[in-house]
């Protein structure tokens, strides 16, 4: 893949992970499917998916826990394969659960994590104590691993990814688990680590990845499916689109007057909210804002809006919209005119249907990676 | 290694582990000495060697049954693997630190000897003969331990299976002296590891028997190795 260098492409940004055609399989269960990413170093990167899409495999791969049927992973040049030990250095590595001995205090286990390393550039009692200090463990140096709460063993496991500062910082799942409170604290640890290292994080967490994340790989059943900056992806996946309105007045004079308003495609009730007032589900046009008009419709005729929010989208909307959206992609190239396009809008408003809709849109996932794949390289 | 070592050794005196094995170890010995030299005024201590030997089917089990499969059920295995070490280290330290705490149970039975001393005659040469070979054959017990730990998550099929192991090494002993038949007894004593402790036992020091339990040892060292790397592929 590279030619310029070891691992430093035309522009001379160093390319820190290289992932090329990496495949597993888990009997005949596909693990992951030819994953391609490349990332450059200083980047924080988002793996986000739903359970079971292939992340933690992929982390597992690129850390050497767990070998790939075929393709290849590269830490800063190294192959994973071919000289571990000298790619796992640059590896600082937080399991989804974190790998902690229960019968060890923090600074047992940290002490022992610097041998294991085997650090040498960093002073033993300097470095421990100014991860701690990082990772908020400092009142807790002492204290048994086993008799710490789940937030706090979670923060050994990325103080314990901390030590040796290795260059590349493979975090899975970081803030599961963890109340709100400690969740931003540890996003916040996160962003400043980020300042100086690559770091690749997954989630299943929307939010987590606009917070923190300044590129998206978005992975489902063991492909990548999108992988852009959050604030584009956002700008795709925003729920912009579909709103919750809570109007009162008649049910059906409401909704005629929604479905009245230009630019939008769907509106119907959903539930009776408090008495004399129902939550509407309205859906708009794409890139039509329908906010304002539907507010003069509805205030010309004298029933008020008592609540508006746009709907949350959840992971598995996103992937119907990604997939969706390549779709459409590729019947403007005519690649595969076949799929028409007008059953899709009623797919993803009867839930009934969506399962349907949803395996064909697996099934096509393969080609929408394909159509990934050149955009990279066209870049 | 050193790093693995010095945790995993820690590990046995942090829990009742180390102590329970030391413990047991020395009841025992403690008791056949007492039996068979402080009352009958024998000096041969041979014996409490000989029976060493025995003790270490039943309490080397409880010795290695976490070595792996404690860090499979902990998911440390995680961190230890992609720690950048090799997977060679990892069980020779692991491998070290049982041996370890076996040494320490083994220094204990130095009393003995001074006690004998004390109050008469000590074949000194076949003495420190017995403690190279009990050295060398614990290595093999301890590795077949560490290979059987390395196979499961579960310490305690972990220990019950390493049990069976040895004790169908002892019943393959036994049955060197019942069977007559030429060529069956020649691989009965390829793998019988208490028949080559007979040398010793006599106050040979037999070089070929300590390095047929060293190289015993190194191939379920190798056999270890290779199971964790083969994790894997898993």
């Amino acid at each position: 893949m590279t030619e310029g260098g070891p691992n430093t492409d035309q522009e001379g940004i160093n390319r820190m992970i290289e992932v090329s055609g990496l495949t597993k399989t888990y009997g005949k269960k596909r693990g992951i499917d030819r994953l391609n990413f490349t990332i450059n170093d200083g980047e924080i990167v988002g793996f986000l998916g739903p359970n079971g899409a292939g992340k933690s495999t992929t982390m597992n791969i690129i850390t050497g826990y767990l070998s790939a049927n075929s393709g290849a992973a590269r830490i800063g040049g190294i192959d994973v394969l071919e000289d571990p030990v000298a790619a796992k250095r640059n590896i600082g590595y937080l399991p989804e659960q974190p790998p902690l001995y229960l019968d060890m205090t923090v600074e047992e286990y940290l002490n022992f994590i610097y041998d294991l390393k085997g650090v040498k550039e960093f002073a033993r009692k300097a470095h421990i104590a100014e991860i701690c200090e990082l990772v908020g463990l400092k009142d807790h140096y002492k204290r048994l691993i086993r008799n710490l709460s789940k937030g706090y063993k979670q923060r050994v496991g990325l103080a314990q990814a901390l030590i040796g500062n290795p260059e590349v910082l493979i975090l899975d799942e970081p803030t599961v688990g963890l109340d709100p409170k400690q969740i931003i604290e540890i996003r916040n640890v996160i962003k400043n680590l980020g300042k100086n290292r690559t770091i690749i994080l997954s989630t299943h967490i929307l939010q987590e990845v606009s917070a923190i994340c300044e590129r998206v790989l978005v992975i489902n059943n063991g492909q990548i499916v999108a992988d852009d900056r959050p604030d584009n992806l956002s700008a795709l996946i925003t729920g912009d689109r579909k709103l919750v309105v809570r109007v009162a007045g008649p049910k059906d004079t409401v909704r005629h007057i929604l479905r009245s308003i230009e630019g939008v495609q769907f509106a119907d009730v959903t539930v009776q909210s408090e008495k004399g007032s129902y939550d509407f589900l309205v859906e708009a046009k794409p890139n039509v804002d329908i906010r304002k008009p539907m507010f003069t419709a509805l205030a010309k005729a004298g029933y008020p809006i008592l609540q508006l929010k746009s709907m949350d989208l959840s992971l598995e909307d996103i992937f119907i919209k990604l997939t969706e959206d390549k779709k459409k992609v590729k019947t403007s190239q005519n690649k595969q005119p076949k799929k028409a396009k007008p059953a899709e809008p009623a797919a993803e408003t009867k839930p009934a249907e969506e399962n349907d809709s949803f395996d064909s849109l697996d099934v096509n996932m393969s080609g929408a990676d394909f159509d990934f794949d050149e955009k990279e390289s066209e870049n | 290694m050193l790093a693995v070592y010095k945790r995993d050794l820690r590990a046995y005196f942090t829990s009742p582990l180390g102590y329970v094995f030391i413990a047991a170890f020395l009841i025992i010995t403690n008791l056949v000495f007492l039996v068979t030299n402080l009352l009958t005024g024998n000096n041969a201590i041979g014996t409490v060697y000989t029976v060493i030997l025995y003790i270490l089917i039943i309490i080397v089990p409880v010795l290695t049954m976490r070595t792996f499969s404690e860090d499979y059920k902990q998911r440390t295995d995680q961190l230890l693997l992609t720690a950048p070490v090799k997977a060679s280290g990892i069980v020779m330290g692991k491998f070290l630190a049982a041996y370890t705490v076996y040494c320490i149970a083994l220094l204990f039975t130095i009393i003995y000897v001074i006690i004998v001393a004390a109050v008469g005659d000590v074949n000194m040469a076949s003495i420190v003969g017995n403690y190279i070979a009990l050295l060398g054959v614990a290595t093999v017990y301890i590795s077949i331990g560490c290979f059987i730990s390395s196979l499961t998550e579960n310490q305690l099929v972990s220990a019950i299976a390493t049990l069976g192991v040895f004790a169908a090494l002892f019943i393959l002993d036994m049955a060197y002296s019942l069977v007559n038949v030429d060529w069956i007894k020649t691989v009965l004593y390829w793998v019988s590891i208490f028949r080559r402790y007979n040398t010793f036992y006599l106050g040979v020091f037999s070089v070929a028997d300590f390095f047929y339990y060293i190289s015993i040892s190194a191939v379920f060292i190798f056999l270890t190795v290779r199971v964790l790397e083969k994790k894997r592929w898993s």
